[in-house]
């Protein structure tokens, strides 16, 4: 299956920075060193085995902005799963970028009617006060800017965890089967009398799926966790490939809680989080290893995994 | 009595950035809106030894600091490794001249920072030619500087080459040493493993590593390995877990009143005990946090361990996957040696400082 993922804004709103650090493990500092973007660039990424994205980065200056509402307007438009729109925070050109974005969006209209729309106002890390504030602002006038076209808008930054939930929520409606997902995960986490467990694609470290447990209200756990996990976790797998080395499983027995984190089927990671002192990560990870084989169907019946 | 340790030299040179990013958890990034100093701050942390570091501004002299140079234990002078000019030069020198007079013992410490500008051979070179000047400079004022114990670091926020300077200014102030590298050195032998650092934890300095090479590969990757799981501790506690989570917990058992007990509050928390007889027997029933990371999976595989030890500190290891994984009780018990063999010396070394 392959999904169609448009990523547009301005040259220079940091789109190409973005996929590099989610696709590429590839760390923030190194953005500043990408070349511009001309044109289009495609890349094709395998996401959980038989979920191909296919990304259209497009180059964001006027000259190519203009050929794709006009000549190019049903190759770029056409099929199209998901929209990004970036939006530098700071941008000087705000109208202007908000013209090509209705552009954009009526292209979608006419072409993909189904796509998803996603807004992000990026590089949030540059607004030193105020950041709620002067998002609500943007997210406001981009509200207007849309119409009545369904939209989500997320503020985002390549240096914190914010990109890993934008991301996140974006595959999140690629995946035909997530329900399906949550539902056996909630199983899992009843059988290891764990709190929470959360599965993860492999390369990206992006969420897939969570349980959904009666005890999450007692627990009130950290409403970023999920993407602060899948940045600490690429971050380390970062660290280890400068030495050379493979992440490949992490247990933890922490004042707060028990942890384990292992490869669950050939595309996902799983993590699964006790909070009962009692649960040891050894128990853990036996779970897991029994609960593979199951997974593993769950792909062979058809499922995205 | 405390240890001092100053920062001193040029208006933003990168100070405040080092004091914070070490011991207050700054992130590099963030260094870029530090208000300029105007006035000496001083800084404690606590860790094997108490910390007492002076942040001074870029204007201060001998005569505007306040306190005999004599009192200082270590001063580490901060230079833009851009600034090869005579003046800054001149006046890193006249400092070290002043220094070493009032108290010869003293440890002076340059740290070349923010090397991370520079493309490799350009930092080498400047490294080289401020090294080379100052020790020039010294020696036309007198041949007996040639004794004088300078060293030069390479030193950035943005990368672990901080963490490593600092951490080997510190163990020149760490009385108990080796006493602590020949423990380390046992639980290498005894575990297989190729390297082992005792980190203090929330700084991610090593307090002393065993007695094979730092590879600074090594080092940073453990490095990382901490700072992951530091902010992993917080990110699932949960607001009702269990007291009995708790009250399995550690309590700082050995650590010195004036250490700050942050959470004090929590609710199960067993009251520090006097004796070092009974604490260690209670050691065995207590819950110590550890963790572990495996890298690559084809065989034989590293793991990386972490085993908390005291309050502040946490041992850090590297062993064949196989070793943790089949031995494991045998790991665990070189982790209690370990462990009651630094908080002995610890012990000691409290009686040392409140007794003398
Ligand atoms: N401060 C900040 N800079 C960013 C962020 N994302 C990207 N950049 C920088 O913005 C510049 C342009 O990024 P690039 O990805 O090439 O933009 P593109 O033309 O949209 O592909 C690069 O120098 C990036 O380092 C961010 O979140 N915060
Ligand atoms: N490139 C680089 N900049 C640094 C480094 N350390 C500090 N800085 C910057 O240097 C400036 C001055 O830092 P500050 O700590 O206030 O200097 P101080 O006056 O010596 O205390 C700030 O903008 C920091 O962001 C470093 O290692 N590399
Ligand atoms: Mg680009
Ligand atoms: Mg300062």
């Amino acid at each position: 299956m392959k999904k169609k993922v448009l990523l547009m804004g301005a040259s220079g709103s940091g789109k190409t920075s973005m996929r590099s650090l989610i696709f590429s493990n590839n760390p923030a500092s190194m953005t500043a060193r990408l070349g511009a973007t001309i044109d289009v660039e495609q890349n094709h990424v395998r996401f959980l085995g038989d979920l191909i994205l296919n990304l259209w980065d497009c180059g964001g200056q006027d000259a190519f902005m203009d050929s794709y509402l006009t000549t190019q307007r049903s190759t770029i438009f056409q099929h199209v799963g998901v929209m990004i729109y970036v939006f530098d925070v700071e941008t000087r050109e705000m109208n202007k970028d908000l013209e090509y974005y209705r552009d954009c969006l009526e292209g979608l209209r006419q072409y993909s009617p189904g796509a998803a729309v996603f807004l992000l106002v990026h590089k949030m890390d540059l607004v030193r006060e105020n950041k709620p504030v002067t998002f609500g602002k943007k997210h406001k006038e981009l509200q207007v800017a849309s119409g009545d076209a369904d939209i989500t808008v997320f503020g985002t930054s390549i240096y914190d965890e914010s990109l890993y939930k934008a991301w996140s929520s974006i595959v999140h409606t690629l995946i035909p089967n997530a329900a399906v997902l949550s539902k056996h995960l909630t199983t899992f986490a009843e059988v290891c009398s764990a709190s929470e467990v959360i599965l993860f694609e492999r390369t990206t470290f992006l969420v897939i799926a969570t349980s959904t447990s009666a005890t999450e209200d007692i627990h009130k756990l950290d409403g970023t966790r999920y993407e602060r996990t899948s940045e600490l976790i690429k971050a380390f797998k970062h660290s280890c490939s400068r030495v050379r080395e493979e992440f490949h499983c992490l247990e933890m027995e922490l004042p707060d809680f028990t942890a384990v984190l292992d490869e669950m089927t050939r595309n996902t990671y799983v993590m699964v989080i006790a909070h009962d002192p009692s649960i040891e990560t050894g128990a853990l990870r036996l779970n897991i290893r029994m609960a593979r084989r199951k997974f593993e169907q769950l792909q062979g019946d058809g499922h995205v995994l | 009595m405390c240890c001092f340790i100053s920062l001193i030299l040029y208006v933003r040179s990168g100070k405040t950035s080092i004091q914070q990013v070490l011991f207050e958890n700054l992130p590099p990034k963030q260094t870029f809106y530090l208000e300029t100093t105007t006035r000496i701050v001083k800084h404690t942390y606590d860790t094997v030894i108490p910390l007492e570091i002076w942040d001074c501004p870029g204007t201060i002299t001998v005569e505007t600091l306040g306190a005999p140079l004599s009192q200082f234990l270590t001063i580490i002078f901060v230079i833009d490794i851009r600034d090869l000019y005579n003046q800054p030069i001149s006046k890193l020198v006249e400092f070290i001249v002043a220094a070493y007079h009032e108290n010869p013992n003293v440890n002076i410490e340059v740290f070349v920072h923010k090397a991370e500008k520079l493309q490799e051979d350009d930092k080498i070179e400047n490294f080289r030619q401020i090294n080379e000047r100052v020790t020039d400079r010294l020696l036309d004022i007198s041949p007996d500087y040639e004794q004088m114990p300078l060293n030069f670091h390479l030193t950035s926020v943005y990368d672990h080459t901080l963490h490593e300077a600092f951490s080997r200014v510190l163990h020149k102030l760490i009385d108990s040493l080796p006493f602590l590298e020949d423990l380390l050195n046992v639980f290498c032998a005894n575990s297989q493993s190729p390297k082992a650092f005792l980190f203090d934890i929330a700084s991610r300095l090593y307090i002393a590593t065993d007695a094979s090479p730092v590879d600074s590969a090594t080092h940073n990757l453990c490095c990382d390995y901490l700072q992951m799981l530091n902010s992993f501790g917080p990110l699932y506690k949960s607001a009702s877990a269990s007291s009995s989570r708790h009250r399995k917990l550690l309590p700082p058992v050995l650590s010195v009143p004036s250490l700050s007990d942050h959470d004090q509050e929590s609710p199960g928390r067993t009251t520090p005990s006097a004796g070092a007889s009974n604490s260690k027997q209670r050691a065995k029933d207590l819950f110590y946090p550890s963790a572990a990371a495996l890298l690559h999976p084809s065989t034989p595989g590293t793991t990386l361990t972490y085993h908390l030890i005291m309050e502040h500190l946490a041992l850090l290891a590297i062993m064949p996957t196989p070793v943790f994984e089949s031995r494991r009780g045998l790991v665990e018990y070189n982790v209690v040696f370990f462990r009651e063999g630094v908080q002995e010396i610890y012990q000691v070394e409290q009686e040392a400082r409140s007794g003398g």
